[in-house]
């Protein structure tokens, strides 16, 4: 089917029409295109045709959500679905979806982008810089994406949007504990550079020489942007409303408090050029610029309408069709350099990337985290040697209090599960950041 | 009956008369039910079905992968196309080829007592709907409560070039719950994974009423009567959840072939197991940890591996030493091996690539009072919250949910988060006893790009590990 639109149209007219007092359709074209390699070499290229749609109906506070996979079937779709919401239990917290219409402000894809069909010459660069830089061994990911939206809601939303981006992947290695990762988000061809990750990434690669087991203990650290992407996603991905009255965040009633050091502004904002960027949440609500944390203090949590009322507030245009998400995030920059921040520590770690965050408790924020690739001693403010095997446990709060310095320099990144929002993050400083490590 | 299935021999047909030396089609239709409670009110409710097709090609030793979920014979046409195009641009200098395997013609399914599709949503809700009202009642300070609840009805049918056709039915049920405790300020939060092929008597089969009333009173019990667990040299017994997770991370990852071989280093990571490692000890001779597709009702059971490989019990660490990996037919073919029917795919729109199935601790012989009448000074770590574990596969950690002390082989006081974080030779060697239970949860095993969380059971029985450094 080709008119989107118009099926969108349909949806929620047939939805509305058999009852439901609320409607969203979501319809959507996705064209994307991967290429996975490792051991320098292209494993598999991957691509996906997606059309299909998303339908949210509630009748009588009772709500459904449905995916449309199959457009011959829509009608049968919708009826099924609110005859299931009116089997369901209703929601006392439910209080609606936006009324619009609204305005947005978005723009075309990248031609280039979309035009795009052969990325060879893109991962060889990537490769090669890595190799370059003194990489033995490289694996990764690269994605070229394009999507195609159509909203229409009972709400008055009817809107369409049309975007593409880029993204790469790489980790360098010279052995199992000698390695580092880059990667690389755009919105254009042109400001599009794998050789910058790979690059990166095999320059810390090179750098790890033979590390030796690290101290366990409280070191002052410096964070590289792909590790600082992942304290940042904690943060934000804990103030969705959802998430804090699931008791999943530490940050439940502590809206007005200090949170954070005060020299951390941590925005919500798909509003900026950015390969999360949309012009509306789920519900067709302008996505805006929302200081989730400002000056260290809680601000807001993200809301979409029915939370929004819940708390008694407005919606910060963060609505997925369930509970509230974000798009993307941006960590305001600090006022040093990053050669700055490295001359503040007198003996420390610098640490370029992590994974396998989890909670002890989501209540106090008590959790671990593992650092991998590149992990670096600094003393007098100079990189002497590299350790391995540490982990960093700690209170995720205590680490955004003790992070009393961010870099002018940021960089947009995006990882496998870890930062899964794309987030546009400085290196940061924090001090006395607690580290454990295998006992036997 | 599964439609389209002509689409999936079509597709197969084109790719080898357009040159492909390898093709592969799986039609699937998935057909889900989901729902999520929090604190007693149904937030989200969601009922879909998702029929498409992937295709994988192997042109010049190079792989394509497209998939698409309009299922018309011109999309499938172009979905081919797409595959075989992606995969001439792609430039290896080492060609792929694939291990042998004959081929099979064949049907399998998992029977339901109750029909996930006979039984209707409102009873689905009712029944779990049931387990938040006793909670409630139960007058446990429980201040957060999430549920969610899947099932998953999926018809495959797989194809190759190689004259494979199989056909099967899988119906799986999920249940996971997130339950916080408060008193006095202080706060104790479980979770808990529930997985079951079959039909919807896996309520009753799991007692699930009853087993999370009993986590909600250990977490009030924890909060009331326990204290810091000691720091120093300690005995310790584990439960099935953590032997569970222990044969999860630091044996099933580690032995994956293609995490072995690099193929998942810049995402789930690389392994500590090099590819001549086979025959090296990792453990004491008592530790057998075995990965088996074929464990009735397990949510990751299967027959047949998404390459059509005949499914099989995979010994991967045997009697303390690394014994197998986890092969799918590329990876076998590298290391000059069979597949032992590893490769899974979330869904039909993903290439399969190995992972594991239903993983465990195999049980042995002695009775869990057994395995406490052997320890004088100790700790019983029944369960665990926070775990995490490099990717390299070798330094984890798991910190304790409930747990105990074990005074002369008697279960003594609650103690709270006691933490166990070692290398994995050093957990799998402190092993001397294991137990003669076993008994499995559910995960979602990450890996691969995109990401495909994929059903998975962690197991074991209780197991005893002497003299370690717990804090």
């Amino acid at each position: 089917m080709d008119d989107l639109m118009g099926l969108a149209e349909g949806i929620v007219k047939k939805a509305t029409g058999l009852g439901a007092q609320d409607a969203i359709a979501d319809v959507y074209r996705n064209r994307n295109f991967q290429i996975r390699f490792s051991q320098n070499q292209v494993d598999i290229a991957n691509t996906w045709r997606e059309t299909a749609g998303w339908l949210f109906v509630a009748v009588d506070r009772r709500i459904v959500v449905t995916e449309v996979k199959d457009f011959s079937k829509w009608e049968k779709v919708v009826d099924n679905t609110t005859m299931v919401a009116r089997k369901s239990q209703e929601n006392d917290e439910y209080g609606g979806i936006a009324a619009g219409p609204f305005e947005y402000r978005s723009g075309p894809p990248d031609p280039k982008i979309v035009q795009l069909d052969d990325a060879g010459a893109l991962v060889d660069a990537g490769i090669e810089a890595a190799l370059k830089a003194g990489a033995k061994e490289t694996a990764g990911s690269f994605w070229r994406n394009e999507e195609e939206h159509h909203l229409v809601t009972s709400g008055g939303v009817q809107a369409s949007r049309h975007g593409a981006s880029l993204y790469f992947s790489i980790r360098a290695l010279k052995s199992l504990d000698e390695s580092g990762h880059g990667v690389e988000c755009a919105t254009t061809l042109r400001d599009f550079k794998p050789e910058r990750a790979g690059r990166k990434a095999g320059e810390i690669a090179k750098q790890v020489d033979h590390p030796e087991k690290g101290e366990a203990g409280k070191h002052d650290v410096i964070f590289d942007t792909l590790f600082l992407g992942s304290l940042a996603d904690q943060i934000v991905g804990r103030a969705g409303a959802f998430t804090v009255l699931a008791g999943l965040s530490p940050l439940k009633d502590k809206i007005g408090q200090q949170i954070a050091h005060e020299g951390v502004t941590l925005y919500d904002d798909a509003t900026t050029r950015s390969i999360g960027s949309r012009p509306w949440d789920d519900e067709g609500v302008p996505t805006r610029k929302t200081a989730v944390v400002e000056k260290g203090v809680l601000k807001t949590y993200l809301h979409n309408t029915s939370t929004a009322k819940l708390f008694k507030t407005a919606t910060t245009g963060n609505a997925g069709l369930v509970a509230p998400t974000s798009y993307a995030l941006a960590v305001e920059p600090g006022d040093r350099t990053k050669e700055e921040l490295f001359a503040e520590v007198r003996d420390g770690l610098y640490v370029t990337n992590t994974w396998y965050t989890r909670y002890q408790s989501y209540v106090t924020g008590d959790f671990s985290t593992i650092p991998r690739d590149g992990i670096f001693r600094i003393k007098d403010g100079e990189i002497a040697g590299a350790v391995k095997d540490l982990r960093l446990t700690d209170n995720i709060l205590g680490v955004w209090q003790r992070m009393e310095a961010l870099s002018k320099e940021r960089q947009e990144v995006m990882w496998w599960g870890e930062v899964s929002v794309p987030s546009l993050v400085p290196y940061g400083l924090a001090r006395q950041v607690g580290f454990t490590k295998s006992s036997m | 009956m599964l439609e389209h299935r002509d689409l999936a021999d079509l597709a197969v047909d084109q790719a080898r008369t357009k040159g492909a030396t390898y093709a592969e089609a799986r039609i699937e239709r998935h057909a889900t039910e989901f729902f999520l409670l929090k604190n007693g009110t149904l937030d989200a409710l969601s009922v879909s079905e998702d029929t498409g097709i992937g295709v994988r090609v192997l042109v010049n030793g190079t792989l394509g992968f497209a998939t698409t979920n309009t299922l018309t014979k011109d999309d499938v046409r172009s979905t081919v196309d797409d595959a075989m195009r992606v995969a001439k641009g792609a430039r290896r200098k080492d060609p792929i080829v694939f291990a042998t395997e004959k081929a099979v013609r064949t049907e399998w399914g998992v029977s339901e007592k109750r029909k996930l599709a006979d039984v209707e949503i409102e009873q689905k809700l009712e029944d779990v709907t049931g387990i938040e009202k006793e909670l409630v009642a139960s007058k446990i300070p429980l201040v957060a409560r999430m549920f969610q609840a899947a099932t998953n009805r999926i018809d495959k049918y797989f194809v190759n070039s190689e004259g494979s056709q199989i056909l099967s039915y899988s119906p799986r049920v999920r249940l996971f719950y997130f339950l916080t405790c408060m008193e006095g300020g202080d706060a104790e939060q479980t979770y808990r994974n529930y997985g079951w092929s079959g039909g919807w008597e896996a309520l009753d089969e799991w007692d699930a009423t009853e087993r999370i009333l009993g986590e909600a009173r250990s977490l009030q019990k924890s909060l009331q009567e326990g204290k810091k667990s000691p720091e120093g040299k300690f005995d310790l017994v584990c439960g099935p959840q953590v032997s569970g997770i222990a044969s999860h991370e630091s044996c099933g990852h580690p032995t994956e072939a293609d995490r072995i071989l690099g193929r998942e280093a810049s995402q789930a990571g690389k392994s500590f197991i090099t590819a001549d490692a086979i025959g090296q000890k990792v453990g004491s001779p008592v530790v057998n940890v075995c990965d088996d597709p074929l464990i009735q009702n397990a949510i990751a059971y299967y027959e047949y591996d998404d390459e059509g490989v005949k499914a099989r019990r995979r010994y991967l660490y045997k009697e303390g030493k690394i014994h197998e990996f986890l092969q799918n037919r590329e990876t076998a073919a590298k290391m000059g091996t069979r597949s032992n029917a590893a490769s899974r795919a979330t869904t039909y729109s993903l290439e399969a690539i190995p992972r594991m199935a239903n993983t465990f601790v195999e049980p042995k012989d002695h009775s869990f009072e057994e395995l406490l009448e052997g320890v004088k000074h100790g700790i019983y770590m029944k369960s665990f919250m926070e775990w995490n574990i490099d990717d390299k596969r070798y330094n984890q950690k798991y910190v304790g949910r409930e747990a105990y002390l074990i005074e002369d082989g008697e279960i003594g006081a609650p103690v709270r988060k006691v933490v166990l974080e070692l290398t994995t030779p050093a957990f799998w060697s402190a092993v001397d006893a294991v137990g003669n239970d076993l008994e499995f949860e559910a995960g979602f095993c990450g890996k691969s790009d995109p990401m495909q969380a994929l059903d998975a059971s962690l197991g074991g029985p209780h197991m005893r590990l002497r003299d370690l450094h717990l804090r």
